[in-house]
């Protein structure tokens, strides 16, 4: 029997799903091995009564509706494998570090409260904060092969793992000149691998949006950017864009600690 | 070892001469840097210094395929690729040396052999810029490891063979070389001289297994492992790293599957872990003390000389200057200047 999967959009741009769909040569690949009873973006006639050995979800968590459909998904679902960055961290949409409450933040930008209607707003949150999360696929949006490896390991029962180096490995495989020693802010060393070192290979400094290694060393970067003439609110920002959540706590108390802000 | 004389101005038709050996590799330029290409022989930089990453790219691939999966079952897999590589200086000759040593000796790797075997290596002489210390690690100076070497005398070089294949590569084009004469013999050693007294950088190496060893427990290791950002970068650039880690592909329909080999680096987070998730160097300093003493102490106590060969690739490649100079520096109690000595990195 084929394994029954699903494909869910929660917050976010859909560029995962969409990847996914532009597999094109690998789709019918696909199609033969899973059984796919739920990818809205590529077909409506979705069924939601069935168990699912494997949930693909990407998005954030930022409506109670998000909330309500992710503890769904999580509930009937076998394997859950958030996809892409605001699955995994939480997206550009959880950069905010500030200490201010977000329901202030969220006013300042939509006025009351009850502006939105359709669904009450939650601060943007990646799965991990509601659900148990089994496997992640980085990338902003996720490719397409990394994508296929990771349901060639499913389908071979193999548990899930992803690239535990950072940019810079692909950048030195690419033998491009390092940026950071050019004096670049590049978020390399503390971004997941997997792009191929894309914006390094043309002499653009790494923005991180395959989310932070596990084993970041944002303190050492930051102040080897200071060192290096940077302002601390310019690292700062950049640090944070695709910082998602687990960074922007990071990021806050590292200001504490110095003093700062 | 015979040594001829060929002219400036025969050197491209030379190198165009071996083609039939394989694809013809050199060092061209790369923004303010140097990578070993496929190229023309005219597009060789004959003043190149270090190239980003180096020579053991040839032999030990960033990424390569060694066993495929198809119809049902596995099958070893290389793509050997014949190739002339021109332009390695002498530390990179021992580098390759080093790795041959590793590489053949009590696990003979096939892959690196095979490698090894399809590469006709022409060396070339250099003169060293302010981040060389060959002349520390005792690499300025090569006499085996190469099938040709040649030395830059201005309108001439001096080839030196250093294997029946490289006998064979000049036999064919036999009328572009000159016996050596006592005037090529003068400028020789007048050209050694001036090499000899370029050395700029001296690392003071002396003492070095025993201070390294000595060093186990030092704090030293604990501010660098502070400001170490794991990028890897110091040992995809060494040339003596030979690290790899294996992945496999997995098709999503098993028709066909690749097992890969890849660069890694023991700076990595998951280099030391092992099943059920433990690490045996957790931290970053732990990681960077097996790497300088694998360099310094481990290599050296195995095969008699340190797993160094003064390229200077780690002092112009790491962000925050852990390199080669600053830690031997450090360990001898000497000021370093560098950013993790410089900075009291903590984080939050």
């Amino acid at each position: 029997m084929k394994p029954k999967i699903g494909i869910y959009g929660l917050t976010g741009c859909a560029g995962d799903q969409l990847n996914i769909l532009n597999c094109e040569d690998e789709l019918l690949k696909l199609f033969d091995i899973f059984e796919i009873k739920s990818f809205v973006m590529a077909s409506r006639a979705a069924d939601e009564s069935v168990e699912l050995d494997v949930a693909f979800v990407e998005g954030s968590v930022s409506t109670a509706k998000d909330l309500e459909d992710l503890l769904a998904i999580r509930k009937k679902s076998k394997i859950l494998v958030a996809i892409g960055h605001c699955a995994i961290y939480g997206g550009v949409q959880a950069m905010f570090m500030e200490k201010e409450e977000w329901i202030e933040r969220y006013q300042k930008v939509y006025g009351k409260q009850d502006a939105v209607t359709l669904t009450a707003p939650l601060e943007p949150k990646p799965l991990s904060a509601y659900v148990k999360v089994d496997a992640a696929l980085p990338g902003c949006p996720i490719e397409k092969e990394p994508f296929l490896k990771l349901a060639g390991m499913l389908i071979h029962g193999v548990v899930p793992k992803n690239p535990d180096y950072p940019v810079c490995a692909e950048c030195r495989w690419k033998e491009n000149e390092c940026l950071l020693l050019k004096g670049e802010i590049c978020l390399g060393p503390l971004t997941n691998s997997g792009c191929g070192a894309i914006c390094p290979s043309h002499n653009t400094g790494c923005i991180g949006c395959w989310g932070p290694i596990a084993e970041e060393n944002y303190a050492a970067e930051i102040k080897l950017l200071i060192d290096k003439g940077y302002d601390l609110d310019a690292v700062i920002k950049r640090f944070s864009i695709f910082g998602g959540t687990e960074r922007a706590e990071k990021l806050r108390k590292f200001l504490e600690k110095e003093g700062r802000k | 070892m015979r040594v001829l004389k060929l002219k400036k101005g025969d050197f491209v038709l030379f190198l165009k001469s071996l083609k039939r050996f394989g694809e013809l590799w050199g060092p061209v330029k790369k923004g303010d840097s140097y990578v070993y290409a496929r190229a023309e022989p005219e597009n060789f930089d004959l003043k190149a210094i270090r190239t980003i990453i180096p020579a053991k790219k040839f032999f030990l691939p960033k990424k390569s395929t060694i066993l495929k999966f198809k119809n049902g079952e596995w099958r070893e897999h290389q793509e050997v690729v014949n190739r002339v590589i021109f332009g390695l200086h002498p530390c990179e000759i021992h580098a390759l040396n080093i790795y041959h040593k590793f590489y053949s000796r009590l696990y003979p790797d096939t892959y690196y052999l095979k490698n090894r075997e399809a590469n006709l290596i022409i060396g070339l002489s250099c003169i060293p810029d302010d981040k060389c210390f060959c002349a520390n690690t005792r690499t300025s100076v090569v006499d085996e490891g190469f099938d040709l070497f040649l030395t830059d005398l201005g309108d001439k070089f001096l080839v030196w063979i250093g294997s029946p294949k490289g006998e064979t590569a000049i036999r064919h084009v036999g009328h572009l070389f000159e016996t050596v004469t006592a005037e090529d013999i003068e400028d020789y050693i007048t050209w050694r001289k001036e090499r000899d007294e370029a050395f700029q950088l001296k690392i003071p190496l002396e003492g070095m297994p025993e201070i390294v060893s000595f060093s186990y427990e030092s704090s030293i290791w604990d501010v660098m492992g502070e400001a170490c950002l794991s990028c890897g970068t110091c040992t995809m650039v060494c040339p003596t790293c030979t690290c790899f880690d294996i992945q496999d592909e997995y098709d999503i329909k098993a028709e066909e599957m690749n097992r890969e080999r890849l660069w890694y680096s023991c700076v990595y987070r998951e280099y030391s872990m092992v099943a059920g998730g433990h690490n045996f160097r957790e931290a970053r300093s732990e990681r960077l003390k097996l790497w300088y003493t694998h360099k310094l102490v481990g290599f050296m106590s195995k095969y008699g000389s340190p797993a160094c060969v003064g390229c200077g690739r780690c002092i112009v490649s790491c962000p925050v200057e852990i390199n080669i100079l600053t830690v031997v520096k450090a360990l001898k109690k000497e000021k370093t200047g560098a950013f993790w000595e410089r900075m009291e990195v903590k984080n939050a």
